[in-house]
């Protein structure tokens, strides 16, 4: 199957790979797996006091499409507030990236780790 | 009829394949559809679907995942889509610390011992939530259907992790 320019572009220069200390309060981390086809996805937003996320890294094993879907994600969410990051859809990300049919599960999973993050942050905070 | 039925087996997760192996080759010799041949297209075209019948319940009772996800599906347990995320955060981070541990294989000094070692873990750990999953599924209650649900899920992480250390392994061999 071809991979759209983009998605070789994001793979083979992904953004924001790695982590972020976890044990840092403002650091809200996001675990999300694909059983269909085994990807484990870390996303992990420094989040500032006001809610605007300062900093995204990601680690992801998947395929070529989960690593772009998720190193697009990581340059979208920054500096937006965590309300709008909450806003971003698969759809968008599966258009950016061009992804076909039997992909979109990439970007659904990338979806599911910025709700993830955001859920987490939440916890942390909400004492 | 249902696939347990089609083969004349008991509803149950344990099975003994290499008997399921016969019925199937019977079962396949019966609905053959070259014995069809001088029949009617319409007895032709039976012959051909009950063949495929045959086939797809040989291959779901052979895989006991596959076996395992059909017989919540029979009892009507409703599972999450193939394409549904999986949320178990202390799971998904033994599963990074799996990956990573395959990532570093390449680098060890001695190649194959660190993909047995390998190998090892993921046996075990596989070997631990299948071991679940068959009490799960014998219990059959609302609550341990839903448990074993969850173990189908997470067993297929470890398939996966599997495939890409029988794929590591393929890479190294070909250097």
């Amino acid at each position: 199957m071809a991979y759209s320019e983009k998605v070789i572009d994001h793979y083979e220069n992904p953004r924001n790979v790695g982590s972020l200390d976890k044990n840092d309060p403002q650091v809200a981390t996001g675990m999300v797996g694909a059983p269909a086809c085994g990807d484990v996805m870390k996303l992990q937003l420094k989040i500032s006091d006001d809610g605007i996320i300062e900093d995204a890294k990601f680690k992801t094993y998947g395929c070529g499409s989960a690593i772009a879907s998720s190193s697009l994600v990581t340059e979208w969410v920054k500096g937006k507030s965590i309300d709008e990051a909450a806003e971003i859809k698969n759809t968008a990300i599966a258009e950016e990236l061009a992804l076909p049919p039997v992909k979109i599960h990439c970007s659904i999973l990338a979806e599911d780790a910025i709700k993830a993050a955001i859920e987490d942050y939440r916890t942390k905070n909400n004492d | 009829m249902n696939y347990f039925q089609l083969f004349g087996l008991a509803n149950q997760f344990d099975i003994d394949l290499a008997n399921l192996s016969t019925i199937y080759q019977t079962l396949q010799k019966q609905a053959h559809p070259d014995r069809f041949a001088h029949a009617s297209s319409q007895e032709q075209l039976i012959a051909v679907q009950k063949s495929t019948e045959i086939n797809d319940a040989y291959q779901t009772l052979k895989s006991p995942l596959l076996r395992a996800q059909y017989m919540l599906t029979l009892r009507g347990v409703d599972m999450p889509s193939e394409q549904a995320s999986f949320g178990d955060v202390s799971f998904l981070m033994r599963q990074m610390e799996l990956r990573e541990l395959l990532a570093e294989i390449k680098f060890a000094n001695d190649t194959d011992a660190a993909i047995f070692e390998a190998s090892v873990v993921f046996e075990t750990e596989f070997e631990q939530l299948f071991n679940q999953l068959q009490v799960q599924l014998t219990d059959n209650t609302t609550e341990s259907n839903a448990q074993a649900c969850d173990n189908v899920r997470k067993l297929k992480f470890y398939q996966k992790l599997q495939v890409e250390l029988d794929k590591l392994e393929d890479a190294l061999l070909d250097d």
